[in-house]
């Protein structure tokens, strides 16, 4: 009963937020939005004893992507609203074939449709055990070739975003330790009164870096 | 040897075709010569063997078609009338062959002349060798296409152009009855090889066949829809239309073609089918009356033209009506006798005048000639020996045959008979009138030409006059070599099988004994003929003139040929014309391709258009795409399978 | 509890040879710098290592090829599939083999990614196992998104790698969401388990909404329409020696896919997913047929004709037959072919070092470059379907098939827009020979295409003469799929 009633309001504040997230005018809500129901879904794993995949779900969603979103949409500087304009135009046949959609999901799924797939029973080894015992056993082919998908990840984030450019200054930390202080400091000797315009300047060329 | 004598010309042509790639035109006309008078010789000696030996032979070269019940064999035929035209066809050629090796000098495309002359010879060899029906129709439809190529040899000249088209057309309207012909003696007979008609002829004379809704004495059908074929390609009254104008290709071209082979293949197919026709004497009537009108029309019309080669076209025009109405009165021996005399003499008038062409430089108007009879004497006497013979002058070669035929008209004792007797005397005064015209406007009196024209008028050299003496000889002798055997009292034993004539027609037999004032009446006609025709136009020459403003109605009904072209122009042509231009504009243009090609292609063009404007660019239009997509399938599901 | 042995290393050993070759090469590139000489050297050893992966596919036991619990599988049909993909891939790479080459292609990611994304499509051609099935498509997927927006100062490849990427994201979700209801209904990953499941009964709507999905998702990846849309823009804007892999070899490695999950898994409701690939089909022909004619660039043109192409492909897997995957198979062979020969022609499409992909660059081509102009002759004369060729008998087997089985209206329509399609590759031809040019294309051939573009040709030439034992392979590895899958 209690389990039922939580389920409901998972999910209710879940779809909710997920509608919020089309929706809301803000960019900055709708990243929020998103969070809310990534922790909603969270919840929802935990209802069904997968809390494994619930922390996961935290950790990695809304720890990680959606903080990483958060900053992408807070420095990017996109005009939403002419992104909007679209929106209220292709609104209504929009919604029609979504509303189609999901028609025929919820009569399809009407009754007992996925009986083929059962819950294993609840057993005394914890979910983060059993994981482990499959995990590299059992899906170690799919291990791999998940962690090859994130090798290519990294080496395309890396290849697509790494560029040499003339004329941009980058940081080279030797350098920077190896400089003296002749090579930066001078000593002027500003009399009382003086213009600034008579004072001897460093040079522009010693001025870089 | 015997197969040597058809495809020797092909071989040359091939060669000289090839050879034409290359301009090396002298080669070419080496070996198209050499082949022609190599092919004249067997000839002579197949002559020898078949006709005065009386060995006729057949010679299977190959299966043909074969389909069902249907068998056609690629089957030469040597009989005497083979034989016959094997002399006329070889002979003729060779001499134009080497004549237009002279002709044709200042032409560049001389090999392609002379493989086309060696093509035409060959398809006219194979039409008189053919054994049956469809490899005589080969025959005539290979000299059609290339009577074609030669009339349009000028290409580029535009009046060549549709001349020979015009020739190529007016054909068809012949080839038409003729194929309808093959189609119903292979309907009568159930084949269509001359032997297995010829012997069941006798047996079908009574049987009907069903033509256009009616039952019809089934050889007369036949024997009609074949000589329409024939009056196509012999250029007989009603389609007769394309003669003249073909006089717009090569001269030579005109004296092998138009005077002595291709035109006569419709004289010699009547009386290849002899023993069928002899059997529907409906048929015979009609081939007397055409032949005898045709001979009076084109005598008249010829009297009146002005342009050299013209005249002697509706010449040869008006003798074809004297072959056919011959055949008509069943005198085949006689036709095919007016067929090799013709030929000689004919073929010398084409070449003499291409001489005096050739002499004043490409000049073709009578009226513009005059005065050269000395500067070219041997084309002057050649000339002369032709138009005696053509006229009938006694012991010239036209003198046996022409009037062997009028006798055997006369001898007919029908009413169709006396009616071609008539006109063909009529006719023969008329021929008489314009050969010596021709002869005294051409060469006598005072020059017409231009001053520097005529100081270019020369006699023409040896390759061109030797064909000339040669032929020459022919129109001097053939008729008095020829009487004994071709009509005389050997003609039974020459012709042997290859000629029937029925006992009930007596023409032939009774033309021998007419009569004297039949006998004489041609001569004295043709007397008379060149009598006026002297004193009209060297003695009291303004009489020409006087007369034609006396009958102007009459004489622009003769100058304008019986008006036939308008004619056809007014019932055929222009309503085809329009047709054409009706079918072209709002069926071809507005209805098949409007709807078809074009209609589609601009309806490809349109969607692809619009396949292209669907392709935005935007993200978000190609996910909504393929959401769409997703929930189409779905949907369809659902409305197919009910929601299951 | 499932313990490791050897008969699960041998018959995936081709893919972790390949696996472990690109992760040496991650050290290589990276100790090798960025300069171009690294790249070449990255881009060899890539070849050298598909050459002998190549030859451990070609030496693999087809008998003996499940592993992992029946994740993969290495069966004839795909180690037939794989030679393709194996063979397309080394086309490309070698193209890129340039000194005065691509400068932003000329660095060794290139030839590492690539690696990794032929690592994904074998591991595709291989998956029996929903979970395996989507961890080779994005394995191949995600490569290739990078590897379109490679050259990085370029809007339009950036535009083109993002709209890729999000689309593709899109199909993904499609793709796992379509698994995860046909999971619920079956109750197992696995192929042979699914086939198991729903053998003899009657399926609920929400198994077949999931199939509809799963296999759009694919659609995407073959580009069938209506999910093509992103091909045109992603080939175009794509630097061209990309586009020439994306043409060549992940089509053949996504076909393989939905052939195996269509006969594998569903291939007891044949009838059901005919429908959808009956529509897939005849969308794609009609869109690559009409939607390539108004196409003014080469790249563009060619990525209509592989949706094109898709779609006859779809016609032979409709119809749901053995001959049907056998025809699939022959037309993906010739694919590959007219792909790698034809791009090896537009790689050369370059006039003072710039690359010129419009069509009408290809002006008066007979005039300046004989030989090209002949080679993309064959090509075109090939991808319109012209008998002896190499594409006129895949056509010939795919509408052979879809007759047989019954769906003529869907080979009519197919050979009706073969003939609309012939137009586009006829243009180019015509442009070639009666069109002339004051500004010829530049002249210099590499090697590497010339290479490509003779094998190629001589494959596409000599077709006829091999197509019997190509039936014989493709017969028997079908049914192999079919039995056994």
């Amino acid at each position: 009963m209690i389990e039922a009633l939580f389920f409901y309001l998972f999910a209710a504040v879940m779809l909710g937020a997920g509608l919020m997230v089309v929706v809301s005018r803000n960019p900055v809500f709708s990243v929020l939005f998103l969070i809310l129901a990534f922790f909603n879904a969270a919840g929802l794993f935990v209802l069904i004893g997968a809390e494994f995949i619930a922390m996961l779900l935290v950790v990695v969603y809304v720890g990680a992507v959606a903080v990483l979103f958060l900053f992408v949409v807070m420095m990017l500087d996109i005009n939403f609203a002419e992104m909007r304009a679209g929106f209220q135009k292709y609104l209504p046949i929009g919604l029609v074939v979504g509303g189609i959609l999901v028609f025929e999901l919820v009569a399809a799924m009407y009754g007992d449709a996925f009986s083929g797939a059962t819950l294993p029973a609840a057993s005394e080894i914890s979910n983060t055990r059993a994981l482990g015992n499959v995990l590299y056993t059992k899906y170690m082919y799919l291990f791999q070739v998940a962690g090859l998908i994130l090798l290519v990840a990294m080496i395309g984030a890396i290849s697509l975003t790494m560029r040499r450019r003339s004329g941009v200054r980058r940081q080279v930390i030797a350098e920077q330790n190896m400089r003296r202080r002749e090579d930066s400091v001078e000593i002027v000797d500003v009399p009382v009164g003086a213009s600034a315009r008579t004072v001897a300047t460093v040079p522009p060329g010693k001025r870089e870096r | 040897m015997y197969a040597s004598i058809v495809f020797l010309p092909l071989i040359g042509s091939l060669i000289a075709g090839w050879l034409s790639l290359g301009n090396r035109d002298r080669a070419a006309e080496l070996i198209t010569c050499g082949c022609m008078l190599l092919s004249l010789l067997f000839s002579i000696i197949a002559f020898a063997q078949v006709a005065i030996d009386g060995q006729p032979i057949t010679i299977d070269l190959a299966r043909w078609i074969v389909s069902g019940d249907f068998e056609a064999m690629w089957r030469l035929r040597f009989d005497t009338l083979t034989a016959v035209m094997l002399i006329v066809v070889t002979g003729v050629s060779s001499m134009v062959h080497i004549y237009s090796v002279g002709y044709m000098s200042h032409d560049n495309a001389r090999a392609r002349f002379m493989a086309y002359l060696s093509l035409f010879t060959f398809a006219m060899l194979m039409l008189v060798t053919a054994d049956n029906l469809v490899q005589l129709f080969f025959g005539w439809e290979g000299v059609g296409v290339a009577s074609y190529l030669l009339i349009g040899f000028w290409y580029k000249k535009d009046s060549a152009h549709s001349a020979a088209m015009k020739a190529f057309v007016v054909n068809r309207v012949g080839d038409f009855g003729f194929a309808l012909g093959i189609l119903a003696v292979y309907q009568i007979f159930g084949s269509i090889q001359f032997d297995e008609i010829f012997t069941n002829a006798a047996v079908m004379a009574n049987t009907e066949i069903n033509f256009l809704g009616g039952a019809l004495p089934a050889l007369e059908v036949a024997g009609i829809l074949l000589f329409i074929g024939a009056m196509g390609k012999s250029a007989q009254l009603g389609l007769h239309t394309w003669l003249p104008d073909a006089m717009e290709g090569p001269t030579p071209v005109s004296a092998l073609i138009h005077a002595a082979t291709m035109v006569t293949a419709g004289v010699f197919m009547v009386c290849r089918l002899s023993p069928m026709l002899e059997y529907a004497p409906l048929s015979l009537d009609i081939i007397t009356i055409v032949g005898a009108l045709t001979a009076i029309f084109a005598a008249t019309v010829g009297f009146t033209q002005f342009d050299i080669k013209r005249v002697i076209a509706y010449s040869t025009c008006s003798q074809l009506g004297y072959m056919f109405f011959a055949a008509g009165v069943s005198a085949y021996p006689a036709a095919m006798f007016h067929l090799t005399t013709h030929a000689f003499f004919k073929a010398l008038l084409f070449l003499g005048a291409g001489s005096v062409i050739h002499a004043m430089s490409d000049e073709q108007d009578l009226r513009n000639m005059g005065g050269i009879w000395r500067k070219v004497p041997v084309t002057y006497a050649m000339m002369w020996i032709g138009s005696l013979a053509l006229a009938g002058f006694p012991f010239f070669a036209g003198f046996y045959s022409k009037d062997m035929i009028l006798e055997a008209a006369y001898a007919a004792h029908t009413g169709v008979g006396s009616l071609a007797f008539w006109l063909g005397c009529a006719a023969a005064f008329l021929t008489a009138f314009y050969s010596w015209r021709l002869l005294i406007m051409a060469f006598h009196g005072k020059p017409r030409a231009s001053a520097e024209v005529m100081s270019h008028v020369h006699e023409s050299p040896l390759v061109m006059t030797l064909p000339l003496l040669v032929l020459s000889i022919g129109a001097v002798f053939s008729g008095w070599l020829g009487y004994e055997l071709f009509v005389g009292a050997g003609m039974d034993r020459f012709w042997g099988d290859s000629i029937l004539i029925l006992p009930i027609h007596t023409a032939m037999e009774h033309a021998h004994h007419v009569p004297t004032w039949v006998k004489l009446l041609p001569v004295v006609l043709a007397t008379s003929g060149v009598v006026l025709a002297v004193l009209c136009y060297s003695v009291w020459t303004g009489v020409p003139a006087a007369t034609v403003r006396a009958f102007r109605p009459i004489h622009a009904f003769f100058y304008n040929k019986w008006y036939f072209d308008e004619l056809y122009d007014a019932i055929f042509v222009r309503p085809a014309v329009r047709i054409g231009a009706f079918l072209w504009h709002k069926g071809d243009r507005d209805t098949i391709d409007g709807l078809g090609p074009d209609g589609l292609s601009g309806l490809v063009v349109r969607v692809s258009a619009a396949a292209a404007r669907l392709q935005s660019g935007f993200v978000f239009h190609y996910a909504f795409a393929m959401l769409i997509g997703v929930v189409a399938l779905v949907t369809w599901y659902y409305l197919r399978f009910g929601g299951m | 509890m499932f313990a490791f042995q050897m008969a699960d290393i041998m018959p995936a050993l081709p893919e972790i040879f390949l696996a472990g070759i690109a992760l040496v090469l991650v050290l290589v590139a990276a100790y090798g710098g960025e300069t171009p000489r690294s790249a070449r050297r990255v881009t060899r050893i890539a070849m050298g290592g598909i050459l002998i992966t190549l030859a451990l596919v070609v030496n693999g036991d087809p008998l003996a090829s499940r592993a992992f619990g029946g994740m993969f599988s290495a069966d004839s049909f795909a180690i037939y599939m794989k030679v393709l993909v194996l063979l397309g891939t080394f086309a490309a790479l070698g193209m890129s083999l340039r000194s005065d080459g691509d400068s932003d292609i000329n660095k060794p990611e290139y030839s590492l990614l690539v690696l990794l994304a032929l690592v994904g499509m074998m591991l595709m051609i291989s998956a029996d196992n929903l979970m395996a099935l989507y961890m080779g498509v994005e394995l191949q997927s995600l490569p290739l998104y990078v590897v379109a927006a490679m050259r990085t100062n370029s809007l339009r490849s950036s535009e083109a790698g993002l709209k890729y990427f999000l689309l593709g994201a899109l199909s993904s979700g499609m793709l796992l969401y379509g698994a995860s209801l046909v999971y619920g209904v079956a109750g197992t990953t696995d192929f042979a388990g699914i086939a198991e499941a729903i053998s003899g009964r009657d399926m609920p709507t929400v198994f077949i909404i999931g199939m509809v999905f799963m296999i759009s998702g694919l659609a995407f990846k073959v580009s069938a329409a209506p999910f093509h849309m992103w091909t045109p823009d992603v080939y175009e804007g794509s630097p061209t020696l990309v586009t020439a892999l994306f043409a060549i070899a992940p089509k053949v490695a996504a076909i393989s896919l939905l052939l195996r999950l269509s006969y594998g898994a569903f291939g007891s409701i044949a009838d059901q997913w005919q429908q959808v690939l009956i529509a897939l089909s005849v969308g794609s022909m009609v869109i690559g047929a009409l939607g390539a004619i108004m196409q003014t660039d080469i790249k563009r043109m060619m990525a209509y004709s592989s949706i094109a192409h898709m779609g006859y492909a779809l016609a032979g897997l409709a119809a749901g037959t053995v001959a049907g995957v056998t025809g699939v198979m022959i037309y993906m062979t010739g694919y590959v072919f007219m792909g790698a020969g034809t791009f090896a022609i537009i790689l050369l499409m370059r006039r003072d070092g710039a690359e010129a992909t419009r069509i009408t660059d290809l002006q008066g081509l007979s005039r300046t470059h004989p030989l090209l102009a002949l080679g993309l002759l064959v090509m075109m004369f090939s991808m319109a379907g012209i008998p002896p060729l190499a594409g006129f008998f895949g056509k010939w087997y795919v509408f052979l098939a879809a007759v047989e089985a019954g769906l003529v209206p869907l080979a009519v329509i197919g050979v009706v827009m073969s003939v609309i399609g012939a137009f586009y590759y006829l243009r180019i031809i015509r442009l070639m020979y009666f069109e002339d040019t004051d500004s010829p294309l530049d002249s210099k051939i590499p090697m590497a295409n010339r290479v490509v573009l003779g094998a190629s040709l001589a494959v596409i030439l000599l077709f006829f003469a091999g197509i019997a034992g190509l039936l014989a392979a493709a017969d028997s590895a079908a049914v192999a799929l079919i039995v056994l899958g």
